[in-house]
């Protein structure tokens, strides 16, 4: 767990959740290791600032929430995207790619 | 955000909290095992591999805590443990738990009461649309000074059809009406007569029926009357047919033809009808003063743009007649009118009331501080184990709100009592006393008050929190032997800052207390005890009052003389007298002239206060005779005219001569001056006696009079006699405004005695509790430095020494107490001005009692720590502190 680099990301903790589960449902341990893996290893996220954003986009009524059994009959909670969730994910991505072109043409006009 | 997701999700977990936490342990187990099992993947032991998952996730408990803390059911769950605890820890001190919401509930409660007053009396807005725009419009001679004089009727129509700055102008007046129906006791009424635009110019509507007609309100028009609402629901049932009901008032007939609201009281709170005015521009002399005058201003326009316009028309008038000689006009917001007399009082007992309460908060605060100092240890532990500042402070003040909304329903509830017994005590003539209780606005206010107060207590134990020395209690068991030098310094602050407060009470009630006796020392002029007065109207019907054959009201004057004759043989009577007003009451003035004195009088003719009294009127009520002989029987309506001038005329109209046989000339008709009487104070004991004069009833009778009778003993107990006495002569006639002279007077100063009574309690309440507060900072001293005293005894000092060391602390606070208080008193008692009588704001005996009277008491109250201290045997305070 990597304190630093998840709060830089702070804001778009969000957007990397709901477009890790708009592949398919998961559980909170893989949504960390999927976003660890494609991001090969930029983006590391606490587990508690996880469960906890999850928590709060449950809420929200971007995710559902479901407890299904594993293989050693453990509970396990899996979350899927919600209709709304699929139209927030699409807004987010927006925003975030209208910021990245402007940091992008901030960086380009000073070189 | 789906506010309802949330609000479902949070609830969920409230009602469930043990199926919520095992779901966040079950999640973040999954989540420890998925990241043990990747490490075993990876070649670690399981041992190994489940260190390293715990060291990842940064601590299972951390992240249990952090998920399961996310939601909106926390913020609850955190504010019920704290209301919980708080409710423990409180019911774990009784003792301490009870002084304070007692005391607490006492200043809250006394501050409820004082302010449902206010509120009532004051702030509530009056029962007129847009009141601010309603002006009285006064005359006022400017040689005697008056301003605030009633005005004539031909004056109030030039008024009415010269001025630019009032959509309306009405007049009115108040007389008394004795309502006689078949079968039951004849009762007196009091009507409000007035022009018939009074209900436009008030801007109500009438609650049934109609107002009056121009036709109605003409000299000679149809006798037509409107009920007021309260008597419309007692005497008449609330019956929507008294519309066109025929009432008998003074025996003539009155139709009904409307009822007024209730809230409307004018021109009084007593009023209980209305009838024309039914006057003309020349029915009434210009020098006959009877009317008072409102008006409502046109929009946009000023008051000050008004009384410009009034001064205007009172000049031209004064240029045009010379009854209107010195007689100017000025405007009065109607608010001002109602209020003038009690507003100063009312504000200045809600400012010591709230000095009160500060006092009490100070000594609450004291002990709060006190009860930090105990659980220092508490604090340090729970400090250690991770709570934050923030935590904490919100523990302190649900537990300090916890109990000031316990004090403050205990005040509330004593409120609800103490302002019954506050409105029996307060004076009769309080305006919209009916207005008083607690209501929405009073409950506002406590709970304002509560939260205020009790955010100030949160702070005091949340900063006591943040000055510990953690490692230092912690090690020591939180003893309150460490002398923190913080802590005794607020405590003592808050000390010296309570007895200021209370020196400021009680200078303040020293004055008041001063000012009161002062005004009772006041020589009336005339005896007050053992005499009583009632009132009586004679109907015209029964009794001819016709201007026509005045002064020869022959049956007027018969009556009179039996009425006397029969009451003077009541035993215990010594005397009797009629006079057309008694005692205490101003009556009437009168625009006059002096023989010989004509041309002064072209400048400015003065007014004269008027009383016409039987020949034993000067004996019953005890005025004395300085020259010349008392009004007699042989004074009667075919004997020469005669008066009888007071004192205060005699000196400022014949300085250096004798008035005796001068004559002066009022009501059109010379009468000789025979002689001078002591003066009586006419306007109650605050004012100086006016220049009067006093004519023989028979040959200036009147109607309307009070009945004197001077008796041997209790006047009250004539009473029953003196009715009978009256009803054998004169049949049906109603008896009002019956008591004793004594009651009257001590009625006339009941508004400063109120103030000062409660002035008095208010200082009494704070001075016991600065003492207590004296009392309660020297122990806490003399228990901090136990260890101190313990070694200076050890070394030698001796016991006397030991008390000399407290004592002189307590001496030091009482000091800077008396010198803050004393300049905040000689600052702040500016605002008693308006209530002191012949007494200064700076009167140094009262500065001088007040200083001392604490001064000793406090002194007092430090003696006793002071004597402890002596006793504290050396060897166990040694042993205690080290």
């Amino acid at each position: 767990m990597d304190e630093p680099n998840t709060d830089v990301i702070q804001g778009t903790l969000d957007m990397l959740i709901l477009k890790t589960l708009s592949l398919q449902p998961m559980h909170g341990y893989g949504i960390a290791r999927r976003v660890e893996q494609i991001s090969r290893g930029v983006f590391k996220i606490n587990p508690g600032s996880l469960l906890t954003a999850l928590q709060r986009l449950e809420r929200a009524g971007w995710l559902d929430a479901e407890w299904r059994q594993t293989e050693n009959s453990r509970r396990a909670k899996f979350y899927s995207l919600t209709r709304t969730g699929r139209k927030q994910l699409g807004v987010e991505t927006d925003e975030w790619t209208r910021r990245a072109a402007a940091v992008a043409r901030l960086l380009k006009s000073e070189g | 955000m789906s506010t309802w997701r949330q609000f479902a999700r949070g609830l969920r977990v409230l009602t469930n909290r043990s199926r919520s936490d095992q779901d966040v342990t079950d999640e973040v187990q999954h989540y420890l095992e998925q990241t043990t099992a990747a490490y075993i993947e990876r070649g670690f032991s399981p041992d190994e591999a489940l260190r390293s998952a715990r060291l990842e996730l940064g601590g299972v408990t951390n992240v249990r805590e952090q998920v399961r803390g996310y939601g909106w059911e926390n913020v609850v769950d955190t504010t019920l443990a704290d209301l919980r605890y708080a409710a423990r820890r409180l019911r774990a001190a009784p003792a301490f738990t009870a002084v304070v919401v007692l005391t607490l509930g006492v200043a809250i409660g006394a501050n409820s009461a004082i302010f449902s007053v206010v509120d009532g009396v004051l702030l509530r807005p009056l029962p007129y649309p847009h009141a601010d725009r309603l002006l009285m419009v006064w005359e006022g001679d400017r040689n005697s000074g008056t301003t605030r004089e009633d005005a004539s009727v031909p004056d109030y129509y030039d008024l009415s059809n010269g001025n630019h700055s009032f959509t309306a102008v009405g007049a009115f007046e108040e007389q008394p009406l004795t309502l006689t129906e078949a079968g039951a006791e004849p009762v007196r009424l009091v009507a409000g007569t007035v022009t018939r635009n009074v209900l436009q110019i008030l801007g109500v509507a009438p609650r049934l029926g109609r107002g009056f007609t121009a036709a109605e309100d003409t000299p000679g028009g149809a006798r037509v009357a409107m009920l007021g609402e309260q008597i419309w629901r007692t005497r008449f049932g609330g019956d929507r047919a008294v519309i066109g009901h025929v009432i008998r008032l003074d025996d003539q007939p009155y139709t009904v033809v409307g009822v007024i609201p209730e809230a409307v009281a004018f021109p009084s709170e007593h009023t209980d009808l209305w009838v024309p005015l039914q006057q003309g521009p020349t029915t009434t002399p210009r020098y006959t003063h009877k009317v008072k005058v409102i008006g409502r201003l046109r929009p946009g326009v000023t008051a000050k743009a008004a009384q410009l316009d009034v001064r205007e028309i009172a000049q031209r008038l004064e240029a045009a007649y010379p009854a209107n000689k010195g007689r100017g006009m000025t405007v009065e917001p109607i608010s001002t009118v109602l209020f003038a007399a009690v507003r100063p009082s009312l504000l200045v007992l809600l400012g010591a009331v709230g000095l009160v309460l500060l006092v009490a908060c100070a000594n609450v605060a004291n002990l709060l501080l006190a009860r930090a100092m105990v659980r220092q240890r508490e604090v340090a532990v729970r400090t250690a184990l991770g709570a934050t500042t923030g935590r904490l402070a919100r523990q302190f003040f649900t537990e300090s709100l916890l109990l000031t909304l316990a004090a403050a329903v205990v005040g509330l509830v004593l409120s609800a009592l103490g302002l019954r017994l506050l409105l029996a005590m307060a004076p009769a003539d309080l305006p919209r006393a009916g207005n008083v209780g607690i209501n929405a606005t009073v409950l506002g206010f406590t709970l304002v008050v509560a939260i205020a107060v009790s955010f100030g207590f949160g702070l005091v134990p949340t900063f006591s929190a943040l000055k510990l020395d953690l490692q230092h209690i912690l090690r020591t068991g939180g003893r309150t032997g460490s002398a923190d030098p913080y802590h005794r310094r607020l405590r003592e602050a808050l000390v010296i800052a309570e007895i200021a407060l209370a020196v400021v009470l009680v200078v303040g009630a020293g004055l008041v207390v001063r000012s009161f006796w002062t005004l009772r020392q006041v020589d009336p002029g005339f005896t007050a005890q053992n005499v009583l007065h009632a009132s009586l109207e004679l109907p015209p019907a029964r009794y001819p009052q016709s201007y026509d054959i005045y002064p020869r009201w022959t049956r007027i004057a018969g009556f009179y003389d039996q009425v006397t004759q029969r009451v003077e043989t009541i035993p215990g009577v010594r005397s009797v007298a009629f006079a057309s007003n008694g005692p205490l009451d101003p009556g009437i003035t009168n625009s006059f002239t002096i023989e010989g004195r004509e041309v002064e009088a072209a400048r400015g003719q003065a007014e004269i206060s008027t009383r016409l009294v039987s020949p034993g009127y000067f004996v019953t009520i005890g005025l004395p005779l300085l020259r010349g002989r008392l009004l007699s029987n042989t004074d009667n309506a075919d004997a020469p005219m005669v008066a009888v001038i007071n004192a205060t005329a005699a000196r400022q109209y014949f300085p250096h001569q004798n008035p005796i046989g001068h004559r002066l000339n009022f009501w059109g008709q010379w009468r000789e001056i025979v002689g001078i009487v002591g003066d009586e104070r006419f306007h109650g004991l605050t004012e100086a006696a006016p220049a009067a004069v006093y004519t023989p009833l028979q040959q200036t009778p009147a109607a309307s009079v009070t009945l004197l009778a001077r008796t041997t003993g209790d006047p009250a107990l004539a009473i029953g006699a003196v009715r009978r006495a009256v009803e054998n002569v004169g049949g049906e006639l109603a008896l009002f405004d019956v008591g004793t002279i004594q009651q009257a007077l001590s009625g006339s100063i009941a508004r400063q005695r109120f103030t000062m009574l409660l002035l008095g309690v208010f200082a009494g309440v704070a001075t016991a509790l600065a003492l207590l507060g004296v009392y309660g900072v020297l122990s806490y001293t003399v228990a901090q430095r136990s260890g101190e005293m313990g070694i200076r005894m050890a070394l030698g000092a001796a016991d006397g020494d030991i008390v000399r060391l407290i004592f002189r602390r307590g001496a030091a606070l009482v000091v800077a107490g008396l010198c803050i208080g004393l300049a905040a008193a000689l600052a702040g008692s500016r605002v008693l001005a308006h209530l002191l009588f012949s007494i200064g704001t700076t009167d140094a005996a009262t500065y001088a009692v007040a200083s001392v009277v604490i001064a000793g008491a406090a002194l007092g109250a430090s003696y006793l720590p002071a004597r402890r201290a002596a006793g504290i045997d050396p060897a166990v305070a040694l042993r205690r502190e080290y």
